[in-house]
């Protein structure tokens, strides 16, 4: 589904109703994103706000829409319930935004994906985006610019300075997927090498990633065995994080020799990622190459 | 978040696991262990490899306890200051396994993993037999009776027990790692010699006996109790630090840290404030402000702050009125990217000229290396 999206991929808002959901849905209007609906958080919503239809559950906006993609704008207690309902009513792509999912349930909603053959992309991420075209969630739009680069990352802000200084360079993204900081998730950095390979606006891989998990690993597995001609670069946060403590993101968690910086950089380097210790020198880097 | 052993074993004795006689000890002095010995003195830090860096101590005797406790006690292991120390009755003539139930992230399912050489040096084999199940009990026994069928026949109740127990803590208590190695199989069965158990502190949130158990330790989860209790985190990476960290975003925030570490700065904390939540109210600042004036070695406060939705206009005021409350001594460099970022430094400039508010991250840096030799 992340392959096939355009600025014409029809996208509802699930919690369009509450505070962020109604703000987030102008910004992504504005952006060029096609919303064509959102369901409400309460029974006594309108029938439609900012002149976009409001539906009583997920089932009767896909109905009523068409739509194919949704981005969940619910607390974390809610968001298994939301997410296998958006599944069951044929949603293909969904983004969750909220953190604090607790992780047996992000288990739960990531059965339901696969079960549906449907994407998931969170928890605890801002979200994705085609650059200049549309974007499902909320990455600013200072660091967003057009260009050449597919970018994914663990981290919001992280990204975010990484696209701001890349844009300020002269470079950009032809497409950016934030997968999120939990440790159980939708979308991860290795599902997206086949998708980045194969995409012809994409020249080089920038990979986002930090202490904790095994998902750079898997990538660095994932593209030892995939010949590819595009370079990857990646910066690593975390470096002096301190063991057995989540920092920030709950996947953000080194114990022993676990999801240390060291193991994540050593396979990636093996793989043929040249790994960056600063933000300046990964842009340098990317200029360059 | 990872619990010291003496919490993971608690944990996991409610769910049936055995564990050998043990007295939690923060005082060396007037303590005297009960039995006959030998004992095992261990640090209660949330790290692994314990035995390799120093903080397991095997005793003969009464002596050598105390000995063990006076050198670990008050001292640091991996980062982390030993308060406690966990005072266990040695298991004699018992063979040493491995058990332990991961949450696969790649299978959104639980692998299971044993073997018979237990002990501190398997994470270095690296070989152990596992299998992987959908995240229900009787699928996850289903795959444990394979694995356990290589097991010796007088050991194979002993270890499905063991195996049950492991199963209900992972599923009921929401965990995301429960392991015990060694796990020593005796006569009397199975009786786990250590635990490592990783919560999620997002289940926290919300089931009143995890949060509990992580607010009764505030000395071995300082920072997970800020988290529960504030909303946020804050992270003291060394005490010693002499740049406190006023920012937002935990990525951002963990390569501000990074960076300044490898420039020779040396930053006191790690700080995910989540401006977004802010809401017009400056307590947030007032309380990071306030932890970072308590450290007597902090020369310098670096906020940092890369605004996508929070309106910086806002965050320049409620910085103001912090600064304005706690009175803070110290000299601050504010960089603010984003959303409003004239706004804030137009509002810091004319209610706290001093603050030297700067476009990018690498001049922040810059400035804060002048300060601290100054």
């Amino acid at each position: 589904m992340i392959a096939s999206l355009s600025a014409r991929t029809p996208v509802l808002v699930l919690g369009l109703t509450g505070r962020m959901g109604r703000a987030h849905a102008a910004h992504m209007r504005r952006y060029g994103t096609n919303i064509v609906g959102g369901t409400a958080l309460r029974a006594d919503a309108p029938a439609e706000q900012d002149g976009i239809p409001v539906f009583a559950d997920i089932a009767a906006a896909v109905a009523g829409t068409g739509a194919q993609a949704a981005i969940a704008m619910v607390p974390p207690a809610g968001m298994r319930a939301a997410a296998e309902a958006a599944f069951a009513a044929g949603i293909r792509l969904l983004v969750t935004i909220a953190e604090g999912v607790p992780v047996h349930d992000s288990i739960a909603i990531g059965r339901a994906a696969r079960a549906a053959g449907a994407t998931w992309v969170g928890p605890s991420t801002p979200g994705l985006a085609l650059p200049g075209r549309m974007k499902i969630g909320f990455l600013p739009d200072v660091s967003l610019r057009p260009g050449d680069v597919a970018l994914m990352s663990k981290s919001g802000t992280l990204s975010y300075e990484v696209g701001y200084r890349m844009a300020q360079r002269g470079l950009g993204q032809s497409l950016w997927i934030g997968v999120g900081g939990d440790p159980v998730k939708g979308v991860r950095f290795a599902d997206l090498l086949p998708v980045f390979l194969a995409d012809p606006a994409t020249r080089a891989i920038v990979l986002v990633g930090e202490v904790g998990g095994a998902e750079e690993e898997e990538f660095a597995a994932a593209l030892a065995a995939t010949p590819s001609a595009k370079p990857v670069f990646a910066i690593i946060a975390g470096r002096e994080a301190k063991e057995g403590v989540s920092m920030g993101h709950a996947g953000a968690l080194t114990w022993g020799e676990f999801g240390t910086h060291a193991a994540k950089q050593a396979r990636l380097t093996a793989a043929g990622v040249r790994c960056c210790a600063t933000v300046e020198a990964l842009v340098e880097a990317l200029a360059a190459g | 978040m990872l619990l010291v052993e003496a919490d993971g074993k608690s944990l996991l004795a409610r769910h049936g696991i055995r564990v050998p006689a043990a007295a939690l000890v923060r005082q060396a002095e007037g303590f005297c262990p009960e039995g006959p010995g030998p004992w095992v003195v261990k640090a209660q830090v949330p790290v692994g490899g314990r035995g390799k860096a120093g903080g397991i101590a095997f005793c003969r005797d009464a002596e050598a306890v105390t000995e063990a406790l006076r050198r670990l006690l008050g001292g640091t292991l991996r980062g982390h200051p030993v308060t406690m120390c966990l005072v266990e009755q040695a298991v004699a003539g018992a063979e040493e396994h491995y058990l332990s139930l991961l949450v696969d992230p790649v299978s959104y399912g639980v692998r299971i993993a044993w073997t018979r050489a237990g002990g501190i040096e398997v994470e270095k084999a690296g070989e152990i037999a596992s299998r992987l199940a959908p995240p229900e009990e009787g699928a996850i026994l289903v795959a444990a009776e394979e694995l356990l069928a290589e097991a010796p026949p007088r050991d194979r109740v002993a270890l499905r027990e063991a195996t049950v127990s492991l199963v209900r803590a992972l599923l009921r208590d929401g965990l995301l790692l429960a392991e015990v190695n060694p796990l020593f199989l005796g006569p009397d069965g199975a009786v786990a010699g250590d635990a490592k158990v990783v919560l999620d502190l997002n289940l926290a949130e919300t089931r009143a006996d995890l949060r509990d158990l992580v607010l009764a330790r505030p000395d071995a989860y300082p920072d997970a109790v800020r988290k529960l209790e504030e909303g946020f985190d804050y992270v003291e990476i060394d005490p010693e630090g002499e740049v406190g960290l006023v920012t937002t975003g935990a990525g951002l925030s963990m390569v501000v840290v990074d960076e300044m570490q490898a420039a020779g700065l040396k930053p006191l904390n790690f700080c995910d404030l989540r401006t977004g939540q802010l809401r017009g109210d400056p307590a947030r600042l007032v309380r990071v402000l306030g932890w970072i004036a308590e450290r007597p070695q902090v020369r310098v406060v670096l906020v940092n702050i890369f605004a996508g939705i929070t309106d910086l206009g806002e965050f320049g005021r409620l910085l103001s009125d912090a600064l304005d409350r706690t009175g803070l001594r110290l000299p601050v460099v504010a960089r603010l990217v984003g959303n409003g970022a004239a706004a804030g430094r137009a509002e810091l400039e004319r209610r706290h000229p001093a603050v030297a508010v700067v476009d990018s991250l690498p001049e922040a840096l810059t400035r804060i290396a002048a300060l601290r030799a100054s």
